[in-house]
């Protein structure tokens, strides 16, 4: 009984995880699914979302910046404008660059951000963390708090994927995918297309940040190891790539499909006799790799390649320009 | 979804016939940063924990002869992943107790969100961060490597022993030795001495002449350093004595290398400067029986905490032992009836005795090769800490401080 009770706890924390996966790679999917941007700073965004999040809910402590208690929905808000305001900033920098030197220029730019808040021991005391971040419906009973806190988890997921799906079907989403497959031709047809990449890639930076304050108060604890570039911007690649890049429902499979290949592995491996088990830890990581290369054989394009009124890609652009 | 269906019930069904299998299993879960910043430092605290396990299980085993099994998980040394690491140990194996998480990160996340609220009890063997000991755990969060607390308090001490009362320090502005510098402030204060003033400094400037005139003001008898002896360490004390500002200097472990002594000279430094650092006592008949144990697995015994990888693995087991059975809530207070006094001293190997001991309903007392793991009210055990001085063979004299 306590083995199904156990298990069952522990597919809560696999859907939560990959649920706030599935939200970072909603937000890659509007910048390169959609718009075609090379967004390799993904870390960045999510780290500034998870501490903002975090010193804006946690008690006081002497240890960093602190201590305003704001309720949840506050933080979240405030977490999201936040890196909205600094993705302008770098938007404004970058977005003019091709796709190659954004990615470039955004896997600096993350390690920047990731640098200050390792560095700034004042408000994010360093190396060593923010601790004692509060986490939503945890005074409800077990598995009960598991549970809500997933259901908020999920439900977000649900209402992203609703709105990105309306966006995409409207006006904006087509533009977006014309600047994706033929930037001359949309500025051709009189679309501001600066205007249009700062639009996705802002909102795109703006969810990244809403996944790390998930994570944050999930965690109850962010210190610069939870930001890392291999599971925070990669690993949201790999996810968004195999389940289908410019397809919401594929970035969201890729997500928990993904995360469950990364988590559960450790189940099998963690069976074999000890001098194995430790050199198998790094197969996992390979195993993520293969994952990548096996599903990109089968499926191309994804897992749910991307869906759009005609199936040839080449002529998309033209005709969903010419229906309007 | 569908492959990830076959995952979950690949995973559980392996999980349910693991258990069913070996009936006479007792788990614990081994979380260790496998992979990640830390990797290469992991390996000897894992063949630690393991060898902890081994004895148990060589020398009679757990309870009714049941077998003690380690269950290793990644941790990463990041905090997600230590999560994770944690949700499965707990939940898909049923372990019944925690050793790790490794990293301060990854155990702060794992003990908050995974194993408090389970009522699991974690006994972590290196994780250092004294905001650890501030968790509301309800007595499930353990350490057997002491806080980085413990050795300010412990240098605050030394100095105010060695009769000075007015003392300047100055620290690194890196969260180590910004976290040790915290404490001594305050550790100093409250014995009674006077701090004159307190000036962080950034590392690896030329000199700190300006920094140490500003602190030299106050009429200090000394000056505590707080800082690595590369970046800053050797140069504030080279500036301090050309200039005549200090010749007393106290300094925790970031100071600690021989090149001190070769840049500043021994006869500069004989009678002037205190250095302590975290040490097991080697000369104790405890971490002598696990050196002899752990040597014999080809790793080196004086790995950093590998010594403290096997107690931490141990005193679960004898805690298991205690409680009588392998029943999650009743391990915590077990724990800290073994591993504190009073009692009969265990000592590292010695399963078979411990488990007549508490068989017959006898106390006893775990003296381990790390140190001597007695818990304090927060789970926390007293570091052991040396003493260095210059000694008259110009090399760094180790005392271990009581």
């Amino acid at each position: 009984m306590d083995q199904f009770y156990g298990i069952f706890l522990y597919v809560i924390s696999l859907l939560t995880m990959g649920g706030i996966y599935a939200i970072l790679a909603l937000g890659l999917n509007i910048q390169w699914g959609f718009t075609g941007l090379f967004n390799a700073g993904i870390a960045g965004f999510f780290a500034i979302g998870a501490y903002v999040s975090a010193l804006l809910t946690t008690a006081p402590s002497l240890r960093h910046l602190g201590g305003y208690e704001l309720p949840y929905i506050v933080s979240f808000a405030v977490a999201m404008a936040v890196s909205g305001i600094i993705a302008w900033g770098v938007g404004k920098v970058c977005l003019k660059l091709r796709a190659d030197y954004l990615a470039i220029a955004t896997i600096g730019i993350a390690e920047i951000f990731r640098l200050i808040l390792k560095n700034e021991t004042w408000a994010t005391n360093g190396p060593r963390g923010v601790s004692m971040i509060p986490k939503p419906f945890e005074s409800l009973p077990e598995p009960w708090n598991q549970l809500a806190f997933l259901g908020l988890i999920l439900a977000t997921v649900v209402a992203i994927y609703f709105l990105l799906e309306t966006a995409r079907r409207s006006p904006w989403g087509r533009v977006m995918t014309a600047i994706r497959e033929n930037e001359k031709s949309a500025m051709a047809a009189g679309k501001d297309i600066e205007k249009f990449r700062m639009e996705a890639f802002v909102v795109g930076c703006m969810l990244m940040a809403l996944a790390g304050a998930f994570i944050a108060h999930y965690l109850k604890f962010i210190g610069p190891n939870a930001t890392d570039p291999m599971t925070s911007t990669f690993l949201v690649w790999v996810m968004l790539v195999v389940g289908g890049s410019a397809n919401n429902k594929g970035a969201i499979l890729g997500a928990f499909l993904m995360w469950a290949i990364w988590s559960a592995s450790e189940i099998l491996t963690s069976r074999l006799p000890d001098e194995l088990a430790i050199r198998t830890a790094y197969i996992r990581i390979f195993l993520i790799g293969l994952a990548l290369q096996i599903f990109l054989q089968k499926f191309p394009k994804g897992i749910f390649p991307e869906v759009r009124p005609k199936p040839e890609r080449r002529e998309v652009v033209t005709e969903s320009n010419a229906s309007r | 979804m569908r492959y990830m269906g076959k995952f979950i019930l690949a995973a559980s069904a392996l999980a349910l016939g693991a258990s069913a299998a070996s009936a006479a299993e007792i788990k614990v879960g081994s979380v260790a940063g496998v992979t990640g910043p830390i990797a290469e430092l992991v390996d000897p605290i894992i063949a630690g924990r393991n060898l902890a396990a081994q004895h148990v299980n060589d020398q009679g085993g757990l309870l009714k002869g049941d077998t003690l099994k380690m269950v290793l998980s990644d941790s990463a040394c990041d905090p997600k992943a230590g999560v994770d690491a944690g949700g499965k140990v707990v939940n898909v194996e049923q372990v019944v107790a925690v050793v790790g998480a490794s990293c301060s990160g990854a155990t702060n996340g794992m003990v908050q969100s995974v194993t408090i609220p389970a009522g699991v009890v974690a006994v972590s063997d290196s994780a250092t961060a004294p905001s650890i000991s501030e968790l509301k755990d309800n007595d499930l969060v353990f350490r057997v490597a002491p806080s980085d607390a413990y050795q300010g308090a412990a240098l605050a001490k030394l100095a105010y022993d060695s009769g000075v009362r007015k003392l300047a320090m100055t620290y690194s502005n890196d969260d180590y030795n910004a976290g040790i510098a915290t404490v001594f402030e305050k550790e100093f204060a409250g014995m009674g001495g006077t701090i004159t003033a307190n000036q962080a400094h950034e590392p690896n400037k030329a000199s700190y002449r300006s920094e140490l005139s500003t602190l030299a003001s106050g009429g200090a008898e000394g000056i505590a350093i707080f800082a690595y002896y590369g970046s800053s360490g050797i140069a504030i004390i080279r500036n301090s004595l050309e200039n005549g500002l200090f010749d007393k200097f106290f300094a925790a472990d970031g100071m600690f290398d021989t090149s001190v002594i070769e840049q500043i000279g021994a006869d500069n430094l004989r009678d002037r400067i205190s250095i302590t650092q975290s040490a097991s006592d080697y000369a104790d008949s405890s971490y002598q029986a696990f050196e002899a144990a752990f040597s014999a697995t080809g790793k080196d015994p004086k790995a950093p905490y590998a010594a403290h990888g096997y107690d931490a693995s141990f005193l679960v087991a004898l805690a298991i032992e205690k409680a009588g059975s392998a029943d999650r809530s009743k391990i915590g207070a077990a724990l800290r009836e073994v591993a504190n006094a009073p009692g009969e001293v265990i000592r590292p190997g010695e399963w078979k005795k411990a488990k007549e001991l508490i068989a017959a309903g006898k106390d006893i007392n775990y003296e381990g090769a790390s140190g001597q793991v007695d818990f304090d009210g927060n789970g926390d055990v007293v570091g052991v800490y040396s003493v260095n001085v210059v000694g008259d063979d110009d090399k760094w004299a180790i005392t271990l401080l009581k």
